[in-house]
């Protein structure tokens, strides 16, 4: 994109407190230099430099605080704000008293999407769902969402129930990601055909800045189910340690006498990581497999248009 | 930390020799390794080894606070996974990467570690305050029957709503309310309406018990300084009691004029004096019980007249200087006002045994007394009698207000309770406590009616501190006095303390905002005190209103309303329930009215 031009953006909203720093902290890595219960609203365009998924930009705004400034600043940006948006997530926290209230700046929200960028795709997130009894869960998610898919017509809006303290969260953007590909189910046989031929157990295809799994390709049944969180938490800690002392986080290799991972960068917006079960089998072949592999998935990107990204408007 | 030589993890499981991996070192006793790691032994140790010992759930949360926590800088308290979603503590294992796990074996934090009796003494030591002075002369003020009867259904009352407010929390759905306490409960219901009331209410229970403090401190350290300065110039003191219009006092030395004594036992001699024109009766140390004051309302004026062969003036100096209600209260200045601008009195909670001490030591004195004097109890139902009370009196509300200060703990039961072990015997732990003070209460106020002197004084004469009641040479009341003393001395910074975080963290956002606000405050307060010694010292009159006052708020109101409207809230509201508690709350009402109007 020429400088100086708006960026595709993500617009990650929803009311102040609700939890949307520490949300892109968590996805993103991203060091919280503050105390997150801070009293004013956040005022976060410009500092936001987060890449995600190829150029989009990811950009937190408070929508509906108490502030007056806040809401001045928020009316009179309002165009700014809503133009060239490809996804609004709208961040619900379950435990607010003022349901109407949320509604009602969601609804304007939504408007102003409307009017600016109609082909941007709604994502609403029902958070702090650890803050609900158990039983309770299923019940209070499943009102929300039909109040809010009645209210978001005539646009389409996909809601998820997130918490950070369970998985919850990590496959709600992952899901989210996973929607925002429009060639995926290619990519995903593609995946396939690749770990089949250099015959992998498990074959996982991550997102370059937050390590959201986007496709996956497993040879067998695995018996942990939290796994890709857990490897991209990991991953992430690991980047933080690396940044730490101004270095920065490219391939690792992780063997013993019963498997061997690989994770690498993979194309421009991804990485990859191939498990071999079969240690016999030296690194160094499995390394030209995917770097052989890494020009063939270069071509399915470009293939999509001038964009060089992995998104198709 | 360092002291505690016994090893807070507890090795569980198999021996890590049993595993030829190389050993990998891990002291137990390393407190300063905390980081939790968690290694799958299967993936470690050989691929046949199903043996899971963590779940995919657990191992998951763990992976995820670690990486929380390098997201924040150690001091910043974002992201820290809050107590529901980690499991209890007897479920966190510490694991060597070895396969071999240490169990945490305690909380080092003193949550939950308290067992029942613990709970109860604490409940019972919070609760036991200077009121258990004034309880003979409640008892005297509603009558024998009555007042028995009123310690009861007060004890029960105010137990209920203690109950209610432990429960208070429960009610409240979708918020995490395990760090509240009750005024938090308070502003959730009633918003900022409900925080400065409950503020303000909670200011005038710690202000009411400083200036009850100030002013018993005053008239023991008067008491102790006038026993000690007799007994060091070996003085014969008398006490001498200025009589009443229409008071059967008169009569019992009707030429006396004025000026009467009661005594009881056999005077050693008996002489008769004139002082100022009047002729007095004067004895030597017999007194058992005196009786210092008129009617309420009038300052005890004690005046003590020397049997020395050397000069008076002396001790005329002495009583000039040490005045109960003139002097001492403004020396009490100098010692505790620097002690209330301490930033934390935290040295001060250690002699909480002192609390104990003073009331185990009461109540050994009231049996010795009891001994000493017998029984005196005539039962008159509705008469008045020269000597006696009748069984029930009009001015009861004296010693229901008195009772409401007496039971209070509303406060701060939620926290008392909280570091109870076995959470689920909290009420019935609540009852015993309660049940105990009020035997105890019952108890002293029982006993020293009943063998209050009657037929040569009146119980009338039962005074609002019932420790006046003895000669201020009277040695066991002396010693209770001294304990008193400095049982109230080291509590008092503690009261000032929390009267001080509760208003200045509410007006400033900070505990000790200045050296001056702090002044300031603690002026203010100390003054309030210094003016009730001087000029209002009927600590039963004190206690009673400020009970009522704050026992009105956190006692009688606010723990029903709160049932009430969450009853409402979830829909479960019942006629009996909305009677009942509109009851209690027109009964708390009536309780404070009462005070001003009888």
């Amino acid at each position: 994109n020429p400088k100086g031009a708006v960026k595709d953006s993500v617009l990650l909203m929803g009311k102040s407190g609700s939890g949307k720093t520490s949300m892109r902290s968590i996805i993103f890595a991203n060091y919280i230099a503050r105390d997150t219960r801070r009293l004013g609203a956040t005022i976060d365009v410009e500092h936001s430099h987060v890449r995600f998924l190829g150029n989009l930009v990811l950009n937190l705004w408070d929508c509906g605080g108490q502030d007056t400034f806040m809401e001045n600043y928020f009316t009179s940006q309002r165009d700014n704000i809503f133009r060239n948006v490809e996804v609004l997530i709208y961040v619900f926290d379950v435990e607010s008293r003022e349901l109407e209230k949320d509604m009602h700046y969601y609804q304007s929200c939504l408007e102003a999407i409307l009017q600016n960028s109609p082909d941007a795709k709604i994502f609403c997130l029902v958070h702090k769902m650890d803050l609900v009894q158990e039983d309770q869960r299923d019940l209070i998610f499943k009102e929300r969402e039909e109040d809010l898919k009645r209210l978001s017509r005539p646009l389409e809006c996909v809601c998820f129930r997130t918490s950070i303290w369970d998985e919850t969260l990590y496959k709600a953007w992952s899901s989210i990601v996973y929607q925002l590909i429009p060639n995926v189910q290619q990519l995903e046989m593609n995946l396939r055909n690749f770990a089949q031929i250099i015959e992998a157990d498990e074959v996982l295809l991550f997102e370059r800045a937050t390590f959201l799994v986007i496709s996956h390709y497993q040879c067998k049944e695995q018996r942990d189910v939290h796994r890709f969180e857990k490897i991209s938490n990991i991953i992430k800690q690991f980047k933080l340690s690396c940044s730490k002392l101004a270095a920065s986080f490219q391939s690792m290799e992780v063997r013993n006498s019963n498997f061997a991972a690989f994770i690498d960068i993979f194309t421009s917006n991804t990485y990859v990581m191939v498990v071999m079960s079969d240690p016999s089998i030296p690194s160094a072949a499995t390394l030209i497999n995917i770097r052989n592999a890494r020009k063939h998935f270069e071509k399915l990107e470009r293939v999509d248009g001038p964009k060089h990204s992995l998104l198709m408007r | 930390m360092e002291e505690d030589t016994k090893p807070l993890l507890v090795p569980v499981g198999g021996d890590e020799s049993n595993y030829g991996i190389m050993n990998i070192q891990f002291n137990p006793e390393d407190f300063k390794c905390k980081r939790p790691f968690h290694v799958e032994p299967t993936n470690i140790v050989s691929v046949n080894d199903d043996m899971q010992r963590v779940t995919d759930e657990a191992s998951a949360m763990n992976k995820r606070i670690h990486y929380y926590s390098r997201l924040t800088s150690p001091a910043d308290r974002a992201l820290i996974a809050p107590d529901h979603v980690l499991p209890a503590p007897d479920e966190i294992y510490v694991y060597s990467p070895l396969g071999t796990a240490f169990k945490v074996d305690s909380c080092t934090d003193g949550y939950g570690k308290n067992s029942s009796i613990v709970t109860i003494f604490m409940i019972w030591n919070t609760m036991m305050g200077t009121s258990i002075l004034s309880i003979p002369w409640g008892i005297k003020q509603a009558g024998f029957t009555s007042g028995i009867i009123l310690i009861l259904v007060m004890g029960i009352l105010t137990l209920y709503c203690c109950y209610r407010v432990v429960e208070s929390r429960k009610m409240i759905p979708l918020v995490d309310t395990s760090n509240w306490e009750f005024p938090d409960v308070c502003k959730y219901y009633f918003g900022s309406f409900g925080q400065w009331s409950s503020l303000l209410f909670s200011m005038v229970s710690l202000v009411g018990a400083m200036v009850v403090y100030w002013v018993l401190m005053s008239n023991f350290l008067f008491n102790t300084g006038k026993f000690i300065y007799n007994f060091i110039h070996d003085i014969n003191v008398t006490d001498i009691v200025p009589g009443t219009n229409g008071s059967n006092r008169e009569q019992a030395c009707s030429q006396c004029g004025r000026e009467a004594i009661k005594y009881l036992g056999m005077p050693k001699f008996k002489t008769r004096r004139y002082e100022n024109s009047k002729m007095v009766y004067i004895s030597t140390r017999n007194f058992l019980v005196i009786c210092p004051s008129a009617t309420s309302g009038h300052t005890p004026q004690n005046r003590s007249v020397m049997f020395s062969s050397g000069n008076d003036t002396g001790f005329e100096l002495f009583e000039e200087w040490w005045n109960k209600s003139q002097t001492v209260p403004f020396y009490l200045i100098a010692v505790l006002l620097p002690l209330l601008n301490l930033k934390s009195p935290s040295f001060f909670a250690k002699f909480n045994v002192l609390g104990t001490i003073s009331v185990v030591y009461l109540v050994f004195l009231v049996t010795v007394k009891a001994a000493h004097l017998g029984i005196h109890l005539e039962y008159n139902w509705f008469a008045e009698n020269d000597f006696f009370v009748p069984e029930f009196r009009i001015l009861f509300p004296q010693l229901t207000g008195v009772l409401t200060l007496a039971f209070f703990i509303h406060n701060c039961v939620i926290t008392l309770l909280q570091n109870n072990k076995n959470q689920e015997n909290n009420v019935r732990d609540l009852s015993i406590a309660y049940f105990l003070v009020g035997l105890t209460y019952l108890y002293v106020g029982m006993i020293i009616f009943a063998s209050f002197p009657s037929p040569p004084l009146s119980k009338e004469c039962i005074e609002q501190n019932f420790l006046d009641n003895f000669p201020s040479d009277d040695i066991m009341s002396f010693v209770a006095r001294i304990f008193l003393l400095f049982q109230m001395m080291t509590v008092y910074p503690l009261l000032g303390y929390l009267a001080r975080v509760q208003l200045l963290r509410q007006f400033f956002g900070n505990a000790y905002p200045s050296i001056f606000h702090v002044l300031i405050l603690n002026v203010a307060i100390v003054g309030a005190g210094v003016a009730m010694a001087r000029f209002y010292p009927n600590i039963g009159g004190i206690i009673r209103y400020s009970g009522a006052t704050c026992g009105l708020a956190f006692v009688f109101v606010y723990p029903s309303l709160i049932y009430m409207i969450s009853l409402h809230r979830a829909g479960q509201l019942t006629w009996p329930a909305l009677i009942i508690h509109i009851f209690i709350i027109l009964l708390g009402l009536a309780n404070l009215i009462a005070q001003f109007l009888l």
